[in-house]
């Protein structure tokens, strides 16, 4: 009986690392929220489903049984609908947007599923091995990704993460959309692309395009929130976009790279989202123009958020840096192909994605300057902020030990234990060594401050207007919030018309979904007037059609 | 007592508690509601009886011959798979249902009255389940369906009696044209038993007679079934009952007279061909899609449920539409499923009625805090519905969509997927109007249901949590002798006739 039920899962090297993280995370969620969640109202129900989903995801990455993947899958849905639904008071909106995304595209999975198995005639999945060579194949593979498109928050079915991630209680964002769901989004992309079909070119170049096209928009809109939870959560939709870059080229670095993105992210997210939980518990607000100056209350979670800051934005030495440069490895790899076209998209892509981690590094000190540093001004509603209890620091120091672990000894740690046994054949066409380069870092750092401290020795120093963010400062408020940063850019010709169109909704697949069936609901509403005859005359029409029908 | 002897019994229990009760109702206190919950937990046992009974037949028929005349000289009562599957859906949820309105009926005037009504209707729908004659199926279906046209007006308000009246007028309009189509039939073959009804067609070449009644009863039946463009009485009639009422109509009435006829005419008489498989798939799509757009846009609860029916009816016959064996089972697994949560949505709409006064969900929000019980067994029935697993839904509508697929009905696969995805957005939606957000202060006193009412909700989601597990080796006979009696087609004939003569 239990060989039985055995033969419906099966770990190899990518479902093995994957799990080995969830379970990690499941830990670490956990012990956040014996302080964060202590004193909250719903207790037994937060901490049995946040148990079912840690179970329940480790379940689903091991499946090897379409159904039971698809089964397993679906509930998670609703095991995060029923997670967001314990946040504030608009927290039933989001649930309730998020639960019809996530669970809509299930429901495609469930079609996709299903086409497979029309294609292959079997459920066991390492059986599985499709080329996409007919409408069906790629039909039954967009619908699969469609799923773990929208489970880990990828355009255009992002709409509903900065949403939770405004609404719902920190600890289950963390846990949620910013580390499992990514973790099962991507890992579930990486199945269907790595082993259930066999990729061709022309999917490569609409992963690589989605994937470069999520980091941009998603940036872009990071970087205009003034609410840090909101910024997290567009931040979160970006990164998701190297992770479809990554496993879109199609070689095996690149993959490498997109696979390494995901753990990495899902551990400095999951950081960046604590340390916000802490902000919150002692600030009672997530307002970036409210916050500021904390650095020296809370010094734990400032150097926390900071180190995660710094690895989401790709900064050597860090993790970030490390999986981003093996992306950038894939599309630079794509670049000697035939395909020009393919060629092209690389090119393309290799731009889009460095010119979002810039622009992820901007967003951060924003959020960096607008939290830690900078005066004070509001009073907090308590008078004396400390460092949070221990269970809540510790687990962001974690993560941030993780964050620099993993990028000073990428290729000794994360990528030889867990993601090269899962790809074979990567090559690394550059050479990075991280320790070497390390120590470069730190060397230039110690020069910066030698020369900063020698600045007496120079009496005349030229002195110029002050501008911080791009923007000038208007010393007379005596403060700067850190919320006016990148102001330009929102008032720039066509990004501002784009702008207003994307905080209106119109971007959303949501609201325009919304808007369609609502349309043909209208038209159907107009036809039931409630009048007999009208009925009657439908009901006798009705049946001559199915005289025609019937007795040609 | 003769195993066959308990057939009757399905109609004859029902039948005497609508006797006595407008007798006795009025002099003994308490009455009605006694006889009618003996009645309803008697039944229910007796159809778990007759299905763990079929079990241990190798044939898997039974047959009761009225009087002692042998078919088809008299009347033969016919419990097979199917008819067994369906006893036990009609009266598991007539027994949850009756326990819920023997506190919920309070809300009304005149008790026995009521209750009367009710027997009648499962009266009908057990007759029309187990009867092996076509008049005779015409006769309970017409039991049923004026038992629940009376039920519809029960409230006797402006709203009510118009929907009723509305009701009354499609019934009967199918309930003509299916008598139309009977006689057609009768004429033609010389005999009303079905089982030899689908002997002689089979014999007969001439097949435009056939299709023409082919046509009659889909109309007639389909009505019933309120398949689009059949349904328009359904949205009216269904929020206008008492809740009670509401449940058994979207429950299991229009199953037993709609899809029940509907599938027991076309395969196991008339004899099913691509043509009219085709037509059923295309209106139960039709159905699926038009049903719950149109559920999307409402705000009153029951009406916004009652679309919903009309949709998920559409699943069903698109399963049992495909003719194939998963589709079917798929398709009644659904029918079964759907009894169970639309009754147990319908019930707690009932609940929230009686503790609120309203169903316009703009008005209401934050239950949660003060109905704790309706808000966890609303959320099973709507993930139910919503086809989220490990719910009954997902797993019926798993098997009608790998269904359309296995057979290559691409469209209608991605139909069912859009139905489920507003299904989805639509059962959200209630979720938040009702249930989260903030306590409107008027409704800061409400409690829970009283604990009947609450029991038998409880008992509903539970089955819904459960449901799942009829597909299991060891359960699957339930659902899989059913589908084989539908599969079987005219073969039928020759299983009734064999077990008429032992």
């Amino acid at each position: 009986m239990s060989g039985a039920l055995f033969s419906y899962f099966k770990l190899d090297h990518l479902s093995g690392f994957v799990t080995l993280a969830m379970f990690i995370f499941c830990v670490l969620t956990l012990v956040y929220s014996f302080g964060f969640m202590r004193r909250k109202e719903h207790l037994a129900q937060y901490y049995t489903y946040i148990l079912l989903t840690g179970i329940v995801s480790i379940a689903t990455v091991l499946a090897n049984h379409l159904i039971v993947l698809l089964a397993l899958w679906g509930f998670l849905g609703l095991t995060l609908y029923l997670l967001i639904g314990l946040g504030d008071k608009d927290s039933g909106v989001v649930a309730k947007k998020t639960f019809i995304i996530v669970g809509g595209s299930d429901a495609l999975m469930l079609l996709g599923i299903g086409m497979l198995y029309y294609l292959t005639g079997t459920w066991v999945m390492d059986k599985i091995r499709v080329p996409l060579d007919s409408a069906l194949a790629i039909a039954a593979y967009l619908c699969i990704a469609v799923a773990s498109f929208a489970k880990a928050g990828a355009m255009p079915f992002h709409s509903w993460v900065p949403d939770c991630a405004e609404s719902a209680p920190v600890t289950v964002v963390a846990f949620l959309p910013a580390s499992l769901d990514k973790l099962l989004g991507v890992y579930l992309l990486a199945r269907i692309s790595l082993n259930l079909f066999v990729m061709n070119e022309g999917m490569n170049i609409f992963l690589m395009t989605i994937g470069a096209f999520t980091i941009i928009a998603a940036v872009m809109m990071a970087l205009i929130q003034h609410n840090f939870k909101r910024l997290l959560g567009y931040h979160a939709v970006s990164q998701v976009g190297y992770m479809i870059l990554g496993i879109g080229t199609g070689n095996p670095v690149g993959i490498a790279g997109g696979l390494f993105h995901m753990l990495n992210h899902a551990v400095y997210k999951s950081c960046l989202f604590f340390t916000g939980g802490n902000v919150e518990y002692r600030t009672h607000t997530d307002e970036l123009d409210r916050l500021g100056g904390l650095a020296k209350s809370m010094p734990f979670t400032y150097i926390a958020c900071l180190v995660a800051s710094l690895s989401i934005s790709g900064v050597p030495p860090f993790n970030g840096f490390a999986s981003k440069w093996m992306i950038y490895q894939g599309l630079i790899t794509q670049l000697t192909t035939a395909n020009y076209l393919l060629r092209l998209t690389a090119v393309f892509c290799l731009a889009a994605a460095m010119f979002g981690s810039g622009l992820t590094l901007a967003s951060f000190m924003k959020l960096l300057h607008a939290i830690f540093l900078g005066q004070q001004q509001n009073r907090y509603p308590e008078k004396h902020i400390d460092e949070v209890p221990a269970t809540m620091w510790l687990p962001c120091i974690v993560l941030a030990v993780i964050c620099v672990i993993f990028g000073v000894f990428a290729l000794q740690i994360p990528l030889k234990m867990f993601i090269l046994p899962a790809i074979t054949g990567v090559t690394f066409t550059g050479i990075w060594y991280a320790g070497y380069s390390t120590l470069l870092i730190v060397l230039a750092l110690g020069l910066g401050a030698i020369v900063f401290m020698l600045k007496s020795l120079r009496p005349n120093i030229r002195q110029d207007a002050s501008f911080v963010g791009g923007e000038p400062i208007d010393l007379s408020k005596g403060r700067v919030t850190g919320i006016e940063f990148y102001n330009t850019i929102k008032e720039f010709g066509v990004l501002k018309f784009i702008y207003k169109k994307a905080e209106k909704g119109f971007f959303d697949i949501y609201e325009q979904g919304k808007t369609l069936v609502f349309a043909v609901g209208r038209f159907f509403q107009y036809l039931h007037n409630g009048v007999l005859p009208t009925y009657l005359v439908w009901t006798l029409l009705g049946m001559m059609g199915l005289f025609w029908v019937l007795m040609r | 007592m003769k195993t066959v002897n308990i057939i009757p019994l399905f109609v004859i229990i029902p039948l005497t508690a609508a006797f006595l009760i407008p007798l006795l109702g009025r002099l003994v206190k308490r009455f009605s509601e006694f006889a009618v919950f003996l009645s309803c937990a008697m039944l229910l046992y007796l159809s778990l009886h007759a299905r763990i009974l079929l079990n241990s037949l190798t044939d898997k028929i039974l047959v009761y011959k009225v009087g002692g005349w042998v078919p088809p000289f008299g009347i033969a009562m016919v419990l097979d798979g199917l008819s067994s599957f369906m006893l036990v859906t009609v009266n598991l949820v007539t027994f949850c249902v009756a326990v819920y309105s023997l506190k919920y009926m309070n809300k009304y005037t005149d008790k026995p009255k009521f209750f009367t009504l009710f027997s009648l209707m499962l009266c009908g729908m057990n007759g029309v389940i187990i009867t092996g004659d076509l008049f005779n199926l015409f006769v309970f279906l017409e039991i049923a369906s004026i038992a629940s046209y009376a039920l519809v007006a029960f409230g006797t308000e402006a709203e009510e009696l118009e929907a009723s009246f509305k009701y009354a007028i499609m019934g009967s309009v199918a309930s003509s044209f299916i008598f139309i189509g009977i006689a057609f039939l009768y004429g033609f073959t010389s005999t009303l038993n079905m089982a030899d009804m689908a002997r002689v067609l089979s014999f007969k070449q001439n097949a435009y007679l056939v299709h023409f009644v082919g046509v009659l009863f889909l109309m007639g039946f389909g009505l019933k079934a309120a398949l689009v463009p059949f349904h328009a009485w359904l949205p009216d009639a269904h929020p206008s009952a008492p809740a009670s009422i509401s449940a058994m109509l979207s429950g299991i009435l229009i199953k037993t007279l709609g899809i029940y006829a509907l599938a027991r005419v076309f395969f196991n008489i008339i004899g099913s061909t691509q043509n009219y498989l085709s037509v059923l798939m295309f209106l139960g799509a039709l159905s699926m899609l038009v049903g719950v757009i149109l559920a999307l846009s409402q705000w009153d609860l029951k009406r916004l449920l009652a679309y919903h029916s009309i949709s998920q009816i559409g699943y069903v016959v698109l399963g049992i539409g495909l003719g194939t064996p998963l589709g079917i089972l798929g398709g009644l697994f659904h029918l079964f499923n759907h009894s169970v949560f639309k009754s147990l949505l319908f019930l707690n709409s009932g609940s929230i009625d009686y503790a609120l006064d309203t169903r316009d969900l703009r008005e209401t929000g934050g239950l949660a805090k003060v109905m704790p019980i309706t808000a966890k067994t609303n959320l099973i029935a709507s993930m139910s519905i919503a086809g989220i697993p490990p719910f009954n839904g997902f797993f019926s509508k798993l098997l009608i969509i790998f269904a359309c697929v296995q057979k290559g009905y691409f469209g209608y696969a991605s139909c069912a997927i859009i139905a489920s995805i507003l299904t989805l957005a639509s059962f959200t939606k209630v979720q938040k109007f009702l249930f989260s957000g903030e306590l409107k202060d008027k409704f800061k006193e409400v409690k829970e249901a009283p604990w009947s009412m609450v029991i038998s909700t409880v008992c509903l989601a539970i089955v819904c949590l459960l449901g799942g597990l009829l597909l299991l080796t060891s359960l699957q006979s339930f659902m899989g002798d059913a589908a084989d009696v539908l599969l079987k087609g005219t073969a039928y004939a020759k299983d009734v006739i064999e077990a008429a003569l032992r």
